[in-house]
């Protein structure tokens, strides 16, 4: 539990020594003033989903009133697909780019789409997401969440209920299990990449035998368990927990063998109509005012001094694993081929 | 003099020409020549079709394709056919009703009827499931719609609207002095029906047969949202895959290259079938129309219609009504779940839902008027033989239909990002492509249209001195207004729902209601999805209702009542 080790005494530290006042960075004004010339950015995002990039935009304009903040909520491989489209046509419409899928990050950083910033806020985010981070500061970790296990409570009961990945193999659960497809999403895929990184691809073979129901987002997941087409699954903390507390029959469970970790990066794009707005923006996701939303939406904290809501355990109480970068940009290709091939679609 | 003498048809002519290269040639050339360019260098090369039907995979999902197409257009026709004689023939009751259900199930989005079915025939807790299990005892219900047959059965559900209307509006065509004569001659209803009314129908059938099909073949949502869980792929979904990263478009490109034959092939064999018998039926505004008694039958007709509409209609509404309202929609109904929450999300924490429905009612509205003029002049001069080649016309008209809409996007997208002509990142690229999309409903229904439209009474016009434009003016658009009407709601309500196309070139700017669906589908949160879907629905039938209003013509009932 690296991260755990990391972040506790880290974070008490830093709540005891500034408390819990908002900060603003340097040279906020200057930059907000040469914002609010641009009006409005636009910020393609596969981070969350649109209720929560809804209220993050909202609680931007609310802090910077006179930007307007227009989000459009993808999954990772769309985003990505308007974006080249856009660039192809030499179109300039988003001045953001938040996308789950990191190897898309490599594929701008070489297309030279991005342009570089090193947010002020830089200082407020928790330390074991640094190594997220570009070292050439074309992006920054803005959002982390949690692939684990999840099911429906009206017909699991909690000592049922998987404990760790490989009991998701067991027969019981033949028909009644869901996960999405890393061909859509950058969390599927990234959990894929893992399980094969933990298990080898005979997990899949064998979850294969258990006919596993396979939506597109991994937010499919929780439309699947709410309607109890399927009874567990690998799903997102976020969606699930948001989901939960409206009031959904679902649960989550933290994998004893490990949540899969997902820290997504956000960058800003060369051709940004709106630059300023979008250094702007950045520095805002960093935030603690942003965070805050973040967390009421279910989404866990990147700000070291924002604490989840109760109900959720904070990252640094979870046993956590993940992939590298490197076997991420190269593993999502290969396993979402093995992918089609062991599920035949 | 001589100008007064000219044929200004020739002049409309040289017109649709240019119009269908910028909507139809130029984006399909575009396509074809990428299918053929290599992806990185742009040289002439043969592996983007190696590479596309290279793999058994790809080529299932072809054969899958194919399948679903024919199986929904049997279906639906099973479905459609039967109802539009009980509405305009016979003497059934509630006729305002079904026809109401059947215009509703053609406004409601295939996309949104699939998430729905899924609540209504999921395998281990639809509701349809439980209901049977709760009935009989059983250990598990018989449905499963994650199945070939339950897609088939989605997308027929909305795909018989086609099949009714183009049905329906040639049996209104036909008088009832063709049945009298079989009746004096000792045919029974029965005989009646399929002797005499349906040969006569037949070209409007086999037209929504194959519209039907295409449709079918062509859609994205539906497949994506049922064939993915199903463990099966069918060809919208397959580009899809090409579409990824890194994106292959040449290999998308020539993958739906065989689909253009299948189209041409289906349009030449509904002109071979058809070519071989005269069905001019129509001879102004003379013959009386009567309704069969049906007797006892009648309910029996009112109870298949009600079944199908069930189907399509009012069991998918009904689910997502309720979770447009449910605070949490797997808890079911009860009142302590009932919020308006939702609806007040969508319109007014997400702004973006409102300029969204402004958008998709004006794109869809002009997209209908521009494929409605343009199919109705193709079709005219088509069958009035006015210039050469005119069978051509045709041909690049019904095209696009077979296209997916994913594809045309990428044609658009490949013919219209660069000079001379840059329309991407505004709202025309998306009404341009809404309008060709739609063309060859448009141009199937004028052609059936003008195809039932006797020419002698045009040639009384001009024999009387009056050009061809004053003959369609005076003769051919009063005589076919009624019509008119209907394709013009046929091809708005497609365009308001339109996903395929549209998610491919929409900006910023430019979002359209379906987009903010699908991007709802796969979010897991259905009470959402269901809120922007009931705007969407809300909307069309209150703007289609006050179209009929305004036209002041009760396109739904009249004839029925009398």
């Amino acid at each position: 539990m690296p991260i755990a080790r990391v972040l506790l005494p880290v974070a008490v530290t830093v709540l005891l020594a500034f408390g819990a006042h908002a900060h603003a960075f340097e040279g906020e004004p200057a930059l907000y003033e040469a914002a609010k010339k641009e009006k409005a950015l636009t910020w393609y995002t596969a981070h969350y989903n649109s209720e929560t990039a809804a209220a993050v935009c909202n609680g931007f304009e609310k802090k910077y009133p006179g930007i307007k903040c227009n989000y459009i909520r993808t999954t990772a491989q769309v985003a990505y697909q308007r974006l080249a489209q856009d660039q192809k046509a030499g179109i300039a419409q988003a001045s953001v780019i938040s996308s789950t899928d990191v190897g898309h990050y490599g594929r701008m950083k070489q297309d030279g789409w991005l342009q570089p910033y090193r947010p002020k806020n830089l200082s407020e985010l928790i330390d074991a997401f640094k190594s997220f981070n570009d070292p050439d500061g074309l992006y920054v970790a803005t959002a982390a969440g949690l692939v684990l296990i999840t099911y429906n409570t009206s017909v699991v009961s909690p000592a049922d209920a998987p404990k760790n990945w490989t009991d998701l193999l067991d027969p019981k659960w033949k028909g009644k299990l869901s996960i999405g497809h890393p061909g859509f999403s950058g969390y599927v895929g990234t959990w894929v990449v893992q399980m094969r990184k933990s298990y080898g691809w005979d997990f899949f073979k064998k979850l294969e035998l258990n006919k596993p129901r396979i939506g597109r987002s991994i937010n499919d997941t929780v439309t699947m368990l709410n309607a109890k087409q399927s009874w567990v699954a690998a799903g997102p903390s976020a969606t699930t927990l948001e989901s939960k507390d409206k009031g959904n029959p679902v649960a989550v469970v933290y994998p004893t063998d490990g949540a899969i970790l997902m820290v997504s990066p956000t960058g800003i794009l060369k051709n940004a109509p709106a630059p300023n707005a979008a250094k702007l923006f950045e520095e805002y996701l960093l935030s603690k005012d942003c965070n805050e939303i973040m967390v009421k939406m279910r989404q866990d904290s990147v700000n070291r001094h924002v604490q989840p809501l109760p109900g959720a355990k904070s990252l640094a109480e979870v046993k956590t694993i993940r992939p590298t970068y490197d076997e991420v940009e190269k593993g999502i290709p290969e396993v979402k081929e093995l992918f089609r091939d062991t599920f035949g679609i | 003099m001589r100008w007064r003498h000219l044929d200004k048809s020739l002049f409309v002519w040289v017109l649709l020409i240019g119009v269908l290269l910028v909507l139809v040639v130029n984006p399909l050339a575009r396509l074809l020549w990428a299918s053929f360019e290599h992806g990185a260098t742009g040289a002439f090369t043969l592996e983007n079709y190696a590479a596309a039907y290279g793999r058994w995979r790809y080529l299932e999902a072809l054969w899958n394709s194919l399948v679903l197409g024919l199986a929904v257009a049997v279906l639906g026709t099973v479905f459609g056919v039967p109802m539009a004689w009980a509405v305009s023939r016979t003497d059934m009751p509630a006729k305002g009703l079904v026809w109401a259900a059947i215009l509703g199930t053609f406004i409601v989005p295939s996309y949104l009827g699939a998430v729905a079915w899924i609540l209504l025939a999921g395998p281990n807790a639809g509701w349809l499931n439980r209901l049977y299990v709760w009935l009989t005892g059983a250990a598990s219900g018989p449905l499963n719609i994650y199945s070939m047959a339950g897609l088939v059965l989605v997308i027929a559900c909305y795909s018989f609207p086609y099949a009714f209307v183009f049905t329906r509006s040639a049996l209104d065509l036909i008088s009832s002095e063709m049945e009298d004569a079989a009746s004096t001659l000792g045919a029974g209803t029965l005989r009646t029906m399929l002797r005499v009314t349906l040969p006569l129908t037949l070209p409007a059938i086999l037209g929504a047969f194959i519209v039907e099909f295409l449709e079918a073949i062509a859609l994205f949502g539906a497949p994506a949202l049922i064939a993915l869980p199903a463990r099966f792929q069918v060809m919208t979904t397959m580009l899809w895959q090409f579409f990824e990263f890194p994106p292959k478009v040449q290999v998308a490109a020539a993958y739906s290259m065989p689909l253009l034959a299948i189209t041409v092939f289906l349009f030449w064999l509904q002109r071979r079938i058809i070519a071989r018998k005269g069905y001019v039926a129509l001879t102004g505004k003379g013959g009386e129309r009567r309704q069969i008694r049906l007797g006892g039958w009648r309910w029996v007709m009112l109870g298949y219609c009600l079944f199908v509409t069930s189907l399509s209609f009012f069991l998918p509404m009904l689910v997502v009504l309720q979770a447009a309202f449910a605070k949490a929609w797997g808890r079911g109904f009860g009142l302590d779940n009932i919020t308006l929450e939702n609806l007040r999300f969508v319109l007014i924490d997400q702004p973006i839902t409102r300029a969204a429905t402004l958008h998709t009612f004006v794109y869809g509205g002009t997209a209908a008027a521009i494929a409605l003029g343009l199919g109705l002049s193709i079709a005219y001069i088509v069958h009035r033989r006015l210039v050469p080649l005119g069978g051509a016309l045709a041909y690049i008209a019904m095209a696009p239909f077979v296209i997916p809409g994913i594809v045309l996007a990428i044609g658009f997208y490949a013919a219209y990002t660069t000079p001379p002509l840059v329309l991407y990142g505004g709202a025309w690229i998306l009404i341009l492509a809404f309008t060709t999309r739609f063309l060859p409903i448009a141009y199937a229904n004028s052609d059936a249209a003008i195809r039932s439209l006797n020419p002698e009474l045009e040639d009384a016009v001009r024999i009387l001195g009056g050009g061809r434009l004053l003959a369609m003016r005076r003769v051919v658009g009063p005589l076919l207004k009624r019509g008119l009407a209907g394709a013009f709601i046929l091809v708005f309500i497609p365009a308001t729902r339109e996903l395929s196309s549209a998610i491919f070139l929409y900006t910023t700017g430019t979002q359209v209601l379906s987009v903010l669906l699908f991007d709802k589908s796969d979010e897991g949160n259905f009470e959402i999805l269901s809120s922007i879907g009931l705007i969407l629905v809300v909307i069309t039938v209150a703007l289609v209702l006050a179209g009929f209003r305004l036209a002041g013509r009760d396109f739904m009932l009249k004839r029925t009542a009398s």
